[in-house]
């Protein structure tokens, strides 16, 4: 691990809590939910838990992506829903038109993002700075824009503004099946991570953050490096839009390219801890489901006096933009630092960390 | 002596100012040569053309034979040319050693270890530079001096057949200077040919058995420090026209 010596105890506490969530996601859906219903905790449907699971497993694959190239290189990409939608459309395209099975078409998601991050990284990553991540977040937006209105003979080539139909997948039990799949790529994003920080590959990437020109005087490749994180990025990234395209059955522009999705998967990085193996991760769960409670998507819902509840959803916004300003400012290496035994919450922390993020 | 790196009419213009015009020496293998000229003579800037992090306006530059100007600054590292930074580039999320073992995996191609093998080799260059009791530190709680020797690690990590020490005694005072002197005739005895680029005559009279003297990116005097210091010219460009004048004991 790059970075400085974590106190062991606290490592073993935060490791034993990730795996009680990470055993409680994987085994509840076989329990029907029979144990906590008769623990009496609140009730979630089979259908709400899984669609919820899965999209919050989703999340943590695009943090998790993000993370590699915004987190360990440094390079703040805007535009990392085009990959999630370039796989979401490659699987869609394969299926619908080729008649392609599932299982084959979705190896196809992550190398075709990963292509086209090769394509655009070449020119982009020379870019520094804030010109990179306007210039990603344009690709982002002109990507989408492309796939609904690009014709061919007079017939949209993919799908236009009705968007793709998919035949469901004909498995015995579908949610599960999206579930696992899904935590399947989650935990190969986060295994990606873990192997980059103990390689030459990471050292390599972690150089070009801190000082490019650095990096490349002791004999980083820093152009083909930045391009491989791009582009290892962009795969996870369309792994999971790949999924997304069968598990959804219906793929249009708005559903495969949500330019909030670039923002999200940030904040979530951001929140749980940037340049990190879990915090990406830890962060998606934590967002996700803040965003789902405040939405009302939840069971268990807020009742605040006076704020009716077609409110709730633009409360919603504000709170979790006055949380994120909080993050950056207060704690800008991200919650996971008060994990691992790096530093404590307290008064000393956050002044400390404000002193930091002020010029 | 071999001539390990030549320089041949080493010309590099900003806009119609020519910061370093028509340099041409050459280094021998195991040398341990200083470079000195007062403030804006060109050293960092000849340094740059060195490392590829300028391309050349003219002449070229000669590694062991073959031509290297124009190669990108990370493929001048891998051929075995390592360097410094006057003000110094740490990898500050890392600590001190992990800094040394991202030279040691990167750097020279012959010889590329692998990552439990670097941290062997960091932990013996920390050794040699005399970081070996604060490797485990952040590189924030290192004092100016230890950050020069960092930087010098992180180079001599990268296992350099030439090294080039860009001012690396600049801003120490009398005593750290001694030290550093000390870790640089450590480093050039371990094998490595060195280029001293200063600013302090003093530091260039103590280990150098030969000075290139640049001024306005000319060389004014190539030869040993004891005769090149005594170079009417060279005191000149340091000191000025009325001190050489009284000098002369006119």
């Amino acid at each position: 691990m790059i970075g400085m010596p974590a106190s062991r105890t606290w490592n073993r506490i935060f490791v034993a809590l990730a795996m009680a969530v990470i055993a409680y996601a994987v085994l509840a859906p076989l329990s029907s939910l029979d144990v906590l219903q008769s623990l009496g905790m609140p009730l979630l449907t089979d259908k709400l838990w899984f669609r919820l699971a899965t999209i919050t497993a989703m999340f943590v694959v695009m943090a998790s992506a993000w993370n590699i190239i915004g987190g360990l290189t440094g390079y703040a990409a805007f535009g990392n829903v085009a990959f999630f939608g370039i796989g979401a459309y490659t699987v869609g395209m394969l299926i619908t038109k080729a008649r392609w099975p599932f299982l084959l078409a979705l190896p196809l998601a992550p190398a075709a993002a990963a292509v086209f991050a090769v394509l655009i990284g070449l020119p982009l990553l020379r870019l520094r700075g804030h010109y990179f991540a306007v210039a990603s977040l344009g690709v982002g937006v002109a990507v989408g824009e492309l796939v609904q209105n690009v014709d061919f003979r007079g017939e949209p080539l993919f799908g236009g503004a009705s968007g793709l139909f998919l035949p469901i997948l004909a498995v015995p039990n579908r949610d599960l099946y999206f579930f696992y799949l899904m935590l399947a790529a989650a935990a190969v994003s986060i295994g990606v991570t873990w192997a980059v920080l103990r390689s030459r590959f990471g050292y390599g990437l972690i150089a070009i953050r801190e000082n490019e020109e650095a990096a490349a005087v002791i004999g980083v490749n820093t152009t083909a490096y930045k391009v491989a994180a791009f582009a290892l990025a962009a795969a996870l990234t369309g792994l999971a839009g790949g999924v997304f395209a069968q598990w959804n059955v219906f793929i249009d522009q708005e559903n495969s390219f949500p330019i909030g999705y670039n923002v999200e998967m940030i904040l979530m990085a951001l929140l749980g801890g940037t340049g990190t193996v879990f915090g990406p991760a830890a962060g998606a769960v934590v967002l996700q489901l803040l965003i789902q409670f405040l939405s009302g998507s939840l069971p268990i819902t807020l009742q605040i006096p006076f704020v009716p509840d077609d409110a709730m959803p633009v409360l919603a916004q504000v709170v979790l933009g006055v949380l994120l300003t909080l993050v950056v400012v207060f704690a800008p290496r991200g919650v996971i630092d008060f994990f691992g035994g790096r530093s404590a919450l307290s008064i000393a922390y956050l002044r400390r960390s404000l002193r930091e993020t002020s010029i | 002596m071999d001539p390990q790196l030549e320089l041949k009419n080493v010309t590099k213009r900003f806009g119609g100012v020519a910061a370093v015009d028509g340099v041409t020496f050459a280094i021998g293998k195991g040398e341990i040569l200083g470079v000195i000229g007062p403030n804006g003579a060109g050293k960092t800037t000849l340094l740059n053309c060195i490392s590829g992090v300028y391309r050349l306006d003219d002449g070229d530059v000669r590694w062991q034979g073959a031509s290297i100007a124009g190669l990108a600054p990370f493929r001048v590292a891998r051929l075995g040319i390592g360097r410094t930074f006057q003000i110094v580039k740490p990898f500050t999320s890392m600590t001190v050693r992990e800094n040394v073992v991202a030279g040691a995996l990167f750097g020279s191609d012959e010889e590329r270890p692998r990552l439990g093998a670097a941290f062997g080799r960091a932990d013996s260059v920390l050794e040699l530079v005399g970081l070996r009791s604060k490797a485990d530190l952040p590189v924030s709680a290192l004092t100016i001096p230890d950050r020069k020797r960092l930087e010098v690690a992180r180079a001599v990590a990268t296992r350099p057949k030439l090294l080039l020490l860009d001012e690396v005694m600049a801003g120490l005072n009398s005593v750290e200077i001694d030290d550093a002197l000390e870790m640089v005739r450590a480093v050039h005895e371990s094998g490595v040919t060195v280029v001293l680029i200063e600013h302090v005559m003093r530091v260039i009279v103590g280990v150098c058995a030969r000075v290139v003297v640049l001024d306005v990116g000319r060389v004014l005097a190539d030869g040993p420090p004891d005769v090149v210091l005594r170079d009417e010219r060279v005191i000149q460009a340091y000191l000025g026209e009325r001190y050489a004048r009284r000098l002369r004991g006119s």
